[in-house]
């Protein structure tokens, strides 16, 4: 990685968009967010149709939100109280689109060099040379983008955005397509670039691995609504809404009606429709009466062949194995309480248990591996 | 065999040709790219020459080429005769006929450039002239030179709007394929098929030379890369 | 006014029904004909209207005409030596006569003037018929060079592919005069405008001649039809659209 000699000064990008798109058959979506993107990567994380592409345009440029601020560093380039919107040539903001579209009708090389046009030739020479060694693929400078490898590709429009020093970087889902190994090294080189030039990236996604890969930030989007921000680990770890529970691999989703609640205990009592058995998860967002989704991971839950007694855990359920699975070196059970909860133990641990189908067990659930999740 | 007609045919043709691409590049921009609700207006108006005989086009032009007509009125002013008979008058009834022919392949070529790589382009910093000079024209070049041959061949087959605005005045307005409906008329039918040979070959060769070089231009611009 | 140089055809509905191939400048005198013929016989005339040229070659290529009219007797007489035409029933029915014609409100007194109106500086264009196959512009050249002032009008000449056209083009206002027939000079749209004869000794005799077509499917009733052509009540009408009508005897054909 080569010194580069001009730096970036570290800057935000705060954005408050809102914007009503009208779909066929009268389908209505409103993107309404407010977020803040320091310097560094936030990954924007969602379903599709969730409306990340489109507050990227709206960043950009390329679309106009109906009523918002954009502001970068302080400096607004979209305001829709004082009828500011500059045009996405001057914003100075690289894109990264999820097709790349590289120029088909130019070399690498030239494609590099499209944003610099305004700089001297000597400059716009050496910054383009520089690029290509940053990012590896000099020995592609007078090839065509159809001459080149998926991963190269990917690299050269990384490049091409990246080599106007932009003030801000929007990736839409950049390494969608590329095996894991090209991915890594990818993120590799864009993280040192990162570390050299300290703007703000949002990155698009909706694959579990490139968030724990690059997660410094993760807004979650939801039908144009941001649902949950943080770090990977607060955003996906305790999800808040299902589809982030089932992304990040909670087994177990159930329903239950809340009770009542314990602020002093930090907790509340849900009972479990079906079961007939209460549990205490942490306190939430909730009234007694609420209807509530609880997750849980099948691999936080205890199994006992015996009733347990003096545990620290709260939740005890009596039921019984419904069936048995194997799946590799995992052991799935199904355990019937009145609701099936799925649990995941060892076969070292299925063999000292004698468990099989049928069989009577009680299950354990720590408070804190119950998490509520609206939607 | 009237070399001075087919002559005059070919003149007329590559002036044809010319303007209506000066003309039809800006008018296909527009129509590929503006999303005015009332565009399909313009569409349509543009479409017209397609299905209007040529001398029902042709006679409505000479009414407007007359002294009581707009056009008329305006070249008398400039030039202090008329515009009926000439070849200008040629040219700009011409051009009017087969303006269809010109930008219908422009607006198709345009409209199948990639947006995302004109939106590439504006986020590169390029406006809107930079994006169309060194994106959106280098991808439509078969579309252009579709645009070219049509214009060229249509213009040279002429022969409806030609026979109402002309007047038959020897190297100037008597194109080929009157000189060769006036043959036949004269019962020269010899006459006549030379001349109509002449053509024939002539524009055949014209076009398979374009069409030749088109093919290899086509590839060599880009052909699109495997999708991931 | 749209004088057209395309195909009019005139719905006819009953059987007997001759099929007659004009050219285009008789398409008033024939409208007059056909309805007195139509009282007159039981049977129904169906008029196509176009450039002799064109039937000329549609007719020797099996288009069904019964009964052929031209401005040129040169065209039924090439049929009749191609064999095409009933033998004997070639029949002069007209000499065309020819005019200087100009719009009602030009300021050239051309009754005054005749031929020297032509001369006068504002006529910058004078559309006559394409002498190449046009008899009435084949007429108005040798009349031009008969008054002596072809060689001066030459460049100002443009042509019409059909006497018709000639008249679009000075009604338009894109010819400031025009060498026009009679017949169309007065007929009703270019009536009103200011017209001076050409005497008939100026040029050669325009002969406008009709044929019975071989390929005729009603032969008696096209015989019927140029019987009624040679009647004194159609010679009128002829006349009162502008033609000369040679006297009775004159035909240039095998009398039946």
């Amino acid at each position: 990685m080569g010194p580069m000699a001009i730096e970036v000064s570290p800057a935000t990008l705060v954005a408050r968009v809102r914007k009503i798109r009208r779909g066929d058959a009268s389908t209505l979506f409103v993107l309404d967010v407010q977020m803040e993107a320091p310097p560094g990567i936030s990954i924007l994380y969602g379903p599709s149709g969730a409306g990340k592409s489109t507050l990227l345009d709206c960043v950009a440029g390329l679309a106009q939100p109906d009523e918002g601020r954009i502001a970068i560093d302080g400096n607004a380039i979209f305001d829709s109280e004082e009828q500011l919107n500059v045009p996405p040539q001057a914003r100075q903001i690289a894109y990264v689109f999820q097709n790349l579209a590289l120029f088909p009708h130019m070399t690498v090389e030239a494609n590099l060099a499209y944003g610099l046009v305004h700089e001297p030739e000597q400059t716009r020479d050496v910054r383009v040379s520089e690029i290509l060694k940053m990012f590896r693929v000099e020995q592609l400078r007078h090839r065509k983008p159809r001459e080149i490898s998926g991963g190269e590709q990917q690299r050269v429009a990384l490049a091409r955005s990246l080599v106007t020093q932009p003030r801000v970087l929007l990736l839409d889902e950049p390494l969608t397509g590329l095996d894991a190994e090209l991915k890594g090294s990818i993120i590799d080189d864009l993280r040192a670039w990162n570390a050299a030039h300290k703007i703000p990236i949002l990155y698009v996604t909706h694959s579990r691995e490139e968030v724990d890969a690059l997660g410094e930030r993760v807004i979650a989007l939801e039908h144009g609504k941001i649902v949950s921000e943080g770090t990977p680990r607060e955003v996906l770890d305790a999800p808040r809404r299902r589809w982030l529970a089932q992304a990040a691999g909670f087994e177990n989703l159930l329903s239950g009606t809340v009770l009542d609640l314990r602020e002093p205990d930090g907790v509340m009592r849900v009972r479990l429709v079906d079961a007939a058995c209460e549990i205490e998860v942490p306190l939430g967002h909730a009234a007694p009466g609420d209807r509530v989704r609880v997750a849980i991971r099948a691999g936080d839950i205890l199994l006992a062949t015996e009733p347990p007694r003096a545990l620290s855990a709260r939740n005890v359920l009596e039921g019984s194995i419904a069936s048995i699975e194997h799946r590799g070196t995992l052991v799935i059970a199904r355990v019937d309480c009145g609701v099936v909860f799925t649990v995941h133990v060892t076969p070292g641990a299925e063999r000292a248990l004698e468990l099989g189908v049928g069989k009577k067990v009680w299950l354990v659930l720590k408070t804190h591996s119950c998490h509520f999740v609206e939607g | 065999m009237n070399i001075e007609a087919l002559l005059l045919s070919i003149r007329l043709a590559l002036c044809v040709s010319a303007i209506l691409f000066v003309i039809g590049v800006p008018l296909a921009y527009w129509l590929a790219y503006s999303r005015w609700r009332w565009k399909f207006l313009l569409e349509a108006a543009v479409a017209l020459p397609l299905v209007l005989p040529p001398t029902v086009l042709g006679f409505y032009m000479l009414l407007a080429m007359g002294p009581r007509g707009a056009l008329g009125k305006l070249w008398y002013g400039a030039f202090g005769h008329g515009l009926a008979f000439t070849f200008a008058g040629l040219v700009i009834a011409s051009v009017l006929y087969s303006l269809p022919f010109a930008v219908q392949p422009l607006v198709a070529s345009f409209e199948t450039v990639d947006r995302k790589l004109l939106d590439a382009s504006a986020v590169l910093g390029a406006g809107s002239m930079r994006t169309f000079r060194r994106i959106i024209l280098p991808l439509s070049v078969p579309g252009i030179i579709t645009a070219l041959v049509l214009s060229f061949a249509h213009t040279l087959g002429e022969f409806g709007v030609v026979l109402m605005v002309g007047g038959n005045l020897a190297g100037v307005t008597r194109t080929v394929s009157i000189d060769i409906y006036d043959r036949a008329q004269s019962l020269d039918y010899a006459g006549a098929n030379r001349t109509a040979l002449l053509l024939l070959v002539i524009s055949f060769i014209v076009l398979s030379a374009v069409y030749g070089v088109n093919r290899r231009a086509g590839r060599r611009a880009w052909a699109p890369w495997p999708l991931r | 006014m749209l004088l057209s140089a395309m195909l009019v055809f005139r719905p006819a509905g009953a059987a007997q029904e001759i099929r007659v191939a004009a050219a285009a400048d008789l398409q008033f005198t024939l409208d007059e004909l056909g309805t007195q013929y139509e009282k007159q016989t039981t049977r129904k005339m169906n008029v196509s209207y176009g450039s002799s040229g064109n039937f000329f070659a549609q007719i020797q290529n099996g288009a069904p005409f019964d009964v052929f009219l031209s401005a040129d007797i040169e065209y039924q007489r090439k049929l009749e030596a191609a064999g095409l035409a009933e033998a004997g029933t070639l029949y002069e029915y007209a000499l065309g006569r020819i005019v200087i014609w100009m719009p009602a409100n030009t300021r050239i007194d051309l009754a005054k003037l005749g031929w020297k109106a032509l001369l006068d500086p504002s006529i910058q264009k004078i559309a006559i018929g394409n002498p190449e196959h046009a008899p009435y512009g084949r007429a108005a050249v040798a009349a031009l060079r008969s008054a002596g002032i072809y060689e001066q009008v030459r460049a100002k000449l443009v042509y019409g592919e059909n006497i018709a056209q000639a008249a679009q083009f000075v009604a338009s206002g894109n010819a400031q005069a025009g060498i026009l027939a009679l017949s169309l000079a007065i007929s009703p749209p270019m009536r009103e405008g200011k017209r001076w004869e050409i005497a008939p000794n100026m040029h050669p005799p325009i002969e406008q001649a009709a044929v019975i077509l071989k390929s005729a499917k009603d032969k008696d009733g096209a015989r019927a039809f140029l019987t009624f052509l040679k009647s004194a009540e159609a010679r009128k009408i002829f006349e009162s659209h502008g033609f000369s009508v040679p006297a009775p005897g004159r035909a240039s054909a095998q009398p039946q």
